[in-house]
This record gives C-alpha cells, structure tokens and sequence, in this order.
C-alpha cells in the first residue's frame, strides 16, 4: 500500500460536522511533483479535505499517510514539517509589510529565533524567488503589487519553507491571462523540482489543463479520478453537479428595435477610445477581450462613475449627462459589478436590506420613512423567484455562498426594474448550478425588454448568452459580431481565436 | 540623499515643516536658536516622547489604547506616596514600583481585550477611568508640593547630564531626563525592527487572521505589547512627577489625545500594521516646538492645539488623497 513516489495516500477519509457528513470514504493520493486539480461546486468538501490533510482538522475515520509515516491525527504543525502548504484564497498575506519580510514570515517564526537580522530575511526572500526565476524589489510593500505578484509570494513564502506539497485554493480567480501564463509557468518550474501542486478549482480552465489528473468530488464522495483531455466542460459540469447543465442559447425574440443604450464616439483618455455601440431592448450585448482592455471603464462611464472626456450617451433615443450613479439609477440602469463583495454588497446586513437598497426611494413614505412591511414583502418575493437559499430575509448576507449573495444582488437590481442591467463578470467564483440558474435570470430580463450588457472573460458564457458581441482590445472596439454572424456554428471558435490573438499582441507591453 | 529617500513621505513631510518652522521663528527672534530652547525642549517633551512609544506600538499591532495616562499616574503617583511613607530614597525601587504597577494594568486591558473580545477603545476607555478611579480610592489625590519630594525625585528633576554656560553667564544643563527617554526609543526600536515579536507586531496589525495563521499566537502578543506598554507609562509616571513643581495626580488625565496625535501625525496607521520610530519622533518634536516656542512669535500657548490640529488635519488628508487617488487607479469607487 505504501509507495515510496507518494506524498500522501489518504485512504478512506470520511469526516463528519454534527448532523453532516462533509466527506465519506474519500481516497485520494498525491504523488511527487504531480499537478492535481481537486474540482467540485462549493461545499462539496474539497475545502474539507485540503483542512484535513493540512491538520487544521482531523477526520472521524480513515487513515492518511505523509511521507510514508502514519500521521492520521496530525496538527497543522505536523503537516509544515513534512512540508505541506496550504496557499488560501485571500492569500493571507501582511499588505503593509515588505515583500521579503512576508516570503520569510513563517520561515522565522519556524526557525523561532527572537532576534532578526535584515540580511537574513532578505537572503531568504531572494533564495525562494530566485528559486521560481523571479525578480522583485524586496523592500517594496505589498499593497504596491498586483495580485499576481501576491500569488508569487505567497508561493515563495511555502518554498522559503521547503515545501513538498503546495495547495492553491482557486489561484486563478483574479488574475489576466498573460499572468495566468506566468503563473502556469511556475507550476510547471515546481513540478520540475519534485514539488506537487493541488489546485483546488471548480472551472475547466487553464489550471486543469496543465494538471496530471483530476479529481472530482460531490457532496462529499470521490467521483474519480480523470485525465484533463478526458474532460470537457460539459462532462466537468456533469461529475460536479450530478445532472446535465445545459446553458439555454438566447437568441433575441422581441419586437421593439428601439436603442435602450447607445453611445457615440465616447473616449476617456488611458481607459477607451472612440467607442460607439448599442444596446435595443430585449438585447444581451456581450463586452469582451482582455482584462484591461477598457470593458468595466467604459461600464462605469455609463454608469456615471468615471465621466468620458469627450462623445456621446443616448438613453431611450435623448442625449443625457450622466454625471453620478443617483442619475444612471434614475434613468433605469443597474450595475452589478465585478467586486461584488466590495463594491455591490452591504456584507454585515440582512438580505432584506441588500435587496431593497436600490429601491429605498420607491419604498419611502411621506415622512421619509422606508416602508418596512413593503421591503419584507419585496425581499420574500425576491428570495422565492431567485430560489436565494437562505432561512429567512433577515439572514445577514455575508454568510451566504457566493452564488445565493449574486442572485441576490441581480434581485436587487430586478426589483429597481431596471430598462438597462449591466452585469461585470457576473459568475467570477460562482459554482456551476447557480451560474446556470444565474444566466436563466439574466435571459430572461431580456426577454421582459431589458437591455443587457454582459462584461466577461469567459467566450463560454459570452457565447450561450448574447446574441451580439463586441470585443475590446486596449480601449479600443476591434470586432463586432451582429445577430446573423453569431448564429454561425463555429462562432465560440472564431471569438476564442481572436482572443487569444489579442493576447499575443499584448504580451510584452502587459507582462507585470 | 540616501537617508532621505528612505524615510517615507510623511516624515519628509513633517522635516520639512519642522525645518521651515524653525528658521522662520529663529528670524523673528534671536533667543529661539539656543542651546536653552534644546535643553527645555527635551526636557518638556521627555515624557510625552516615552508615551508616544507605547501607543506607537499598539498603534501598529492595530489596536489603541486610551488609559496610558491613568496607568502612568497610577504607577507614579503611587510609587511617590510609598516612598514618601516608607522613607525610601532609592531611584531604583521607586521606578520598579512604578514599573510594576504599570505591567500588571497594561496586562489587565490585554486579558480583558483577549477574554471579551471587544474593541481595544472600548475597553482602554473603561479601564481609563477605573484605574484612575481605583487609584483616587486607594492612594487619594492629594497634592505634594516640591519640597515635599522625597529626595531622589529632586536628584531627578535637577540633575543635569552636561552642563555649560549660556549667552548671559548662567549655567545651563541638558537634564538626565534625556537616558531614559534615550533607553525607552532604543529599546523600541530594537522591539519593532530587530525581534521576531516586532515581526509579529507588525503582521497582527496587518492581518490579525492571517499572523495566526502564520503561526503568531496573537493573545499572547497582545498581552507582551500592552504589558510593555505599561513599563513605558510606569517609566514616565516618576518622570512626570519629578519635572513638575507640585504634584497634582488629576493633571495628567486627558493627555492621552494629543500623545496620541503627535503618533498619526508622525505618519502612523490608525488602522494597523506601519508605523515608524522616527516619524513618531517628529511628531512630538513638533507638538512641543509648538507648544514652547510660540511665544518667540508673540503668540500665546493656546495656539498650539491650533496648529497642532492644522497639520494633523493636512496629514490626514493628504494620505487619503493618495489613497483615493491610487483607489481610482484601479476603480474602487469607495464615497
């Protein structure tokens, strides 16, 4: 059963919280250098056992070797110095402290020496990084890096630790793709040194490309182990879910041709270029390119956030100034950006105040006061129709799951019954069931008349979704695919390639 | 150039007020730029510059603290009753009254702080008012007058570290304030710059969750930094009562503001996690040019806090510019 090849073999873990079981007889083996992706919808209990073989937790039953030693009930400590690491989602990183201080963080802290010398600290920094090939300014504070840069300390911060075993929880989530690419390269430079990588993901992207195998779990049980070119994203989605997902194609059946949206020659300097576009009612109009190629900028522009230097903005056929975000919602546009947690939501309050946020004027009464009855009602509505999982409308919002605080930001939107929704990469972090839920909602605005305008990176969601496209490249509106050339089989093809053809021209000029 | 560049913006900031304050009063009149004003400038300040130690570190661990000063009378003030009702005449024993006495409170605020969980404010702004009131209980208040200190309160307050001559013939002397103010930064500095507790100090003010999950045990750290603390407030406790003339125990009482904004003004985080020795020095640098030295321009005292208040303001704002300015950047629409 041992094998000398393999870090862990965890064999039949299951574990079990009161009245739940998170894992049941889960096996999993993790070999030298070997790239896995441990894929599954969120609370499937991948996280479960990334915490378990770390020992952050213990499981009820199973056996879990490290290194060929029996370590079943292991402490977190136990799992650094067989020379585990976990690198979670936010990264856990000290923004106001140097990059070297924070690669040799945790290395100091094992060593436990009292006193610190800044020749050491930098001498470990330098080691790790140059250990992957990178070169970064070591007194510089993180907050100054993007957070590409963050993930590669983070993971020098695990090498500075000799690590054997490295965990990323969704590494890839906020990153461009050129810094994917980079970020690719590294893994690949690890695997090179013996040390394995865990990408913990639940999208058929790049990650899982570059990986040895796949693991897929649901509800808690093992649905196997696959190969990347076994999977496509259909057949990922099925292993994750456990039914089809079909993404429904729009395809645009209204009547009225009257422009909801459209701008004319509409610059801002260092953001966009003489872009001139339109959004009819009943329209998706899909936004995509790169990150940074001046989507979300000309978005917020016409939300009223970042006023254009010079063109023009008609609404419903008359010009208008929209100078701040009270005169796009009086018009009738809603935004769900892109940072909801930071941008869209009230993260400490009910999901009956996220939802009626958008309304309060609607819901005023005669002395200002806000129509608490009318706002209950409103949010029971809303929690039904966007099958919001949730106990009561009282539930603060910060506890939900990323999926059920969208939906709940789309129903405050629907409830402001907006004419124009702009959506900002509206299922970034969103598992599979509730995306497919998530682009029901949206198609169907469209069909009730509203304009839509989907910003994305994903040709997938872009493709099911809209019925027109515009891609961005640098500011600039570089194609535009119409009704006709969208129906054309090969379409989620043509787009890719001209993606990815924008992203050889870039490189360079991007590269961090 | 060096060294200038590597100080950060506020501390080249507030060197250049300072410079420019200075030979701005040294041109109005000529008494400013003296050895006297020097000498009584850290005399006068050596207290608040200790102070300033301790809040700076619990400032950058990412917490506040507001009963410092209740922690610094409470040790002094008792430490002066003991003396002078046992007859000790020791400068040691009387500090290492003082000393303890600060450690146990400073410790109290960390434990009350760990086992409720609550807001290091909210517990400091109680804490402030029943030492102080526990103090009043168990020792009084009564005022001591100069002649009545014990005599090694009078070595202190008189003793001088170098002496000379000044333009008049008078002797002047730079008071042995100066080594424990001296001993207090040092030891700062070491703490925050050369320990791993400084590391931790830093990363808790960061990001409390992720210096746990370094591996930091934070209570811990909370209670060294807040026990330290008392050590600094135990230390200017005996200072204070030995530069003032007649004792009055409810005089230090509400100073805690203004030790507090000589601390943001020298450029440290409300917020946690950066913090500079340095910059903190110039800020008390500046409240006590202020606050000694206005009347070279023929203003009175109570400009100070005007001033004081002006720059604290312009510092403020001038950082949450560059924030929102780098918040544009990269879109964070943030009213």
């Amino acid at each position: 059963m041992t094998n000398a090849n393999h870090i862990v073999v965890a064999e039949h873990i299951c574990k079990s919280y009161v009245g739940v079981q998170a894992l049941d007889d889960v096996s999993i083996r993790i070999k030298e250098g070997e790239i896995k992706c441990l894929a599954g919808e969120n609370g499937c209990g991948k996280s479960t056992f990334v915490k378990i073989i770390a020992g952050v937790e213990s499981c009820t039953s199973g056996t879990i070797q490290i290194n060929g030693k029996n370590l079943t009930k292991h402490t977190a400590k136990d799992a650094i110095d067989e020379g585990i690491q976990v690198i979670f989602q936010d990264l856990s990183l000290f923004d106001s402290m140097s990059v070297a201080d924070n690669i040799a963080m945790n290395k100091l802290i094992k060593e436990g020496k009292p006193f610190t010398h800044k020749k050491e600290i930098e001498k470990i920094a330098q080691d790790a990084l140059s250990l992957i090939g990178v070169e970064m300014p070591l007194d510089t504070q993180v907050k100054e890096l993007s957070i590409a840069n963050r993930q590669i300390i983070a993971i020098c911060r695990a090498l500075a630790l000799d690590a054997k075993l490295l965990f990323m929880d969704e590494p890839t989530t906020a990153l461009t793709k050129n810094e994917v690419d980079s970020l690719l390269d590294i893994v690949l430079g690890l695997k090179k040194r013996n040390i394995a990588v865990v990408f913990i993901s639940h999208k058929l992207d790049e990650v899982m490309r570059i990986a040895d195998s796949i693991t897929v779990i649901r509800d808690g049980h093992k649905i196997g182990d696959f190969s990347a070119d076994e999977l496509d994203p259909k057949k990922l989605a099925f292993y994750m879910t456990g039914r089809e997902v079909n993404y429904q194609k729009y395809e645009r059946g209204y009547e009225d041709q009257q422009n909801v949206l459209e701008v004319k020659h509409l610059s801002k300097k260092g953001n966009y270029q003489d872009i001139s576009l339109s959004v009819r009612k009943g329209d998706i109009l899909g936004l995509t390119g790169l990150l940074g190629a001046g989507r979300t900028e000309l978005a917020l522009s016409v939300f009223g956030l970042n006023k254009p230097d010079s063109g023009e903005i008609y609404f419903e056929g008359n010009k208008v100034e929209i100078n701040s975000p009270e005169d796009a919602i009086d018009l009738g546009i809603g935004l769900v950006p892109e940072e909801r947690e930071a941008q869209g939501l009230f993260l400490k309050k009910s999901v009956n105040e996220n939802v009626a946020a958008a309304i309060l004027k609607r819901l005023k009464g005669f002395m200002g006061n806000i129509d608490s009855n009318g706002s209950r009602t409103l949010s029971k509505e809303a929690i039904e129709q966007f099958r919001i999982k949730v106990y009561s409308e009282d539930t603060i919002i910060s506890t939900l799951s990323g999926g059920n605080r969208q939906k709940a930001l789309i129903a405050r939107w629907a409830a402001s019954k907006p004419k124009l929704f702009i959506l900002d990469n509206p299922t970034v972090g969103i598992d599979i069931g509730s995306k497919a839920e998530i682009y029901e909602y949206i198609q169907q605005f469209a069909k009730d008349g509203i304009g839509v305008i989907i910003i994305s990176d994903e040709v997938e969601e872009i493709v099911s979704n809209c019925n027109r496209v515009v891609v961005m490249f640098n500011g600039e509106v570089v194609k535009e695919y119409t009704e006709e050339e969208m129906q054309v089989p090969n379409i989620r093809q043509q787009i890719n390639e001209l993606v990815e053809s924008g992203k050889i021209t870039e490189e360079g000029g991007q590269q961090a | 150039m060096k060294i200038w560049k590597k100080v950060d913006k506020t501390q080249q900031f507030l060197c250049v007020i300072i410079l420019v304050y200075i030979i701005v009063v040294s041109m109005r009149n000529a008494q400013f730029l003296t050895l006297t004003t020097l000498f009584n400038l850290v005399r006068s300040s050596a207290g608040t510059t200790i102070l300033s130690m301790g809040v700076l570190v619990i400032m950058i661990a990412g917490g506040i603290d507001v009963s410092f000063p209740a922690v610094a009378i409470f040790g002094g003030y008792t430490s002066l009753r003991i003396c002078m009702a046992y007859g000790i005449e020791s400068l040691f024993v009387t500090f290492a009254i003082s000393i303890l006495i600060g450690v146990v409170l400073g410790v109290v605020n960390a434990l009350l702080i760990n086992m409720l969980k609550l807001e290091p404010f909210i517990i400091t702004l109680s804490t402030a008012s029943v030492y102080f009131g526990l103090m009043t209980i168990l020792v009084g208040t009564k005022n001591v007058g100069a002649s009545d200190l014990p005599a090694q309160f009078k070595m202190l307050s008189s003793a001088k570290l170098i002496t000379t001559t000044n333009a008049y013939g008078g002797t002047i002397g730079l008071s042995v304030f100066i080594i424990p103010v001296v001993l207090c930064v040092v030891a700062t500095w070491f703490l925050l710059n050369k320990t791993l507790i400084g590391k931790g100090i830093f990363a808790m003010g960061c990001n409390n969750e992720a210096a746990r999950r370094a591996g930091f045990n934070v209570n811990l750290l909370r209670i060294f930094i807040f026990g330290y603390s008392g050590v600094l407030a135990g230390i200017m406790g005996v200072i204070y009562i030995a530069g003032t003339n007649s004792v009055n125990p409810v005089s230090l009482v509400g100073t805690e503001m203004s030790v507090i904004a000589c601390v943001v003004i020298g450029g440290a985080a409300p917020q946690g996690g950066y913090g500079k020795i340095f910059g903190t020095l110039l800020g008390v640098i500046l409240y006590y040019l202020f606050n000694q030295t206005l009347i070279y321009l023929g203003l009175s005292a109570s400009w100070q806090d005007f001033f004081m208040g002006i720059v604290l303001l312009f510092s403020i704002i001038s950082t949450s510019y560059q924030r929102r300015l780098k918040d544009r950047k990269n879109f964070i629409f943030t009213e």
